[in-house]
């Protein structure tokens, strides 16, 4: 807990835990809780079989808040994001709200204007240009 | 023997949700006075573990002179308190709905001149159950599980979420539309 006061995303200072750990936006998690419903649903000899209430909420959320739907739109997001040097959590929030303006942007994810970085309002613009065509054509 | 772990809150690490993949499993030995086999299990976890200064969409549960409470539906232990609400704020009774309180946010343009001399600014209210919040994580925190509590006390949260609306785009989500 010590961790805690020291932790902070707009730094880019995280927690030991994520530097092992993969960060996934809510359309990702949409998509392994569904494939893992589907199979807990066709393994279960039991009809009654309930999955626990924290799955079923959890998979409520991510697809109540779930900016893209299909497996395909999804792995272009993460693939567009990718080529952006951003960390993974900056990706993350990006893909979960879709900012449509350069300063939304830098309004949710300050971190992406730190000095140093390589990320100009022209490449903000484009990445987020590109993700909205994704959102288009889904 | 995984579902021990689901629903429960890793100390420091977050809620776990769900086992992603088993990745390997060893043992099978039986120790002496046990009736069953013990194998260790190497897997992955998928986890809800918010990072500070992650903008999150919840959904308001309740509120109260202390501030707001959000739900996600799985976890809803997320406070935002009255010192993180949007500047400046009020707790006051809502004349078109029978004086009950609510949150108030003012939102005055500043144009340079005396703000007492300003008419007043335009009023956002914070009162709709259900409604979806943007918040900011500004901490979370793993409360050590107390040795005894009171018969009628909230039930012990080992996870909770603080957050924050102060900044442009948080709050309501219909402020924003």
């Amino acid at each position: 807990m010590s961790g805690e006061e020291d932790e902070n995303a707009a730094e880019l200072k995280i927690g030991d835990e994520f530097l092992k750990a993969k960060c996934l936006m809510n359309c990702e998690v949409s998509l392994i809780l569904e494939h893992k419903y589907e199979q807990l649903q066709q393994m279960s000899d039991d009809p009654l079989n309930q999955v626990s209430q924290v799955f079923e909420k959890s998979l409520q959320y991510v697809k109540r808040f779930s900016r893209y739907k299909n497996p395909d739109a999804v792995r272009q997001v993460r693939e567009i994001l990718s080529r952006y040097q951003l960390a993974e959590f900056e990706l993350c929030v990006l893909g979960n709200l879709c900012p449509e303006t350069v300063e939304e942007a830098i309004a949710m994810v300050p971190s992406i204007k730190n000095r140093g970085r390589a990320l100009d309002d022209e490449a903000i613009e484009k990445m987020l240009n590109d993700l909205s065509l994704i959102k288009r054509f889904e | 023997m995984l579902l021990i772990l689901i629903m429960k809150v890793i100390a420091n690490l977050g809620l776990c949700v769900s086992v992603y993949d088993i990745r390997r499993i060893d043992g099978g030995f039986i120790f002496p006075g046990d009736g069953a086999p013990t194998y260790t299990v190497e897997c992955r976890l998928l986890v809800f573990r918010p990072f500070v200064g992650e903008i999150i969409d919840a959904k308001l549960k309740e509120f109260d002179k202390d501030g707001l409470r959000l739900s996600m539906g799985f976890f809803d232990d997320i406070y935002i308190p009255f010192h993180l609400l949007p500047h400046p704020s009020r707790f006051e009774p809502d004349l078109e709905n029978g004086n009950r309180f609510r949150w108030i946010w003012e939102y005055r343009e500043a144009n340079g001149e005396n703000e007492a001399d300003q008419a007043s600014g335009t009023v956002y209210p914070i009162d709709e159950i259900g409604e979806t919040i943007r918040f900011r994580v500004q901490s979370v925190n793993y409360p050590s599980i107390p040795l005894e509590q009171p018969k009628d006390s909230k039930p012990f949260a080992p996870m909770v979420i603080t957050g924050s609306l102060d900044n442009d785009g948080l709050g309501p989500i219909s402020w924003w539309e």
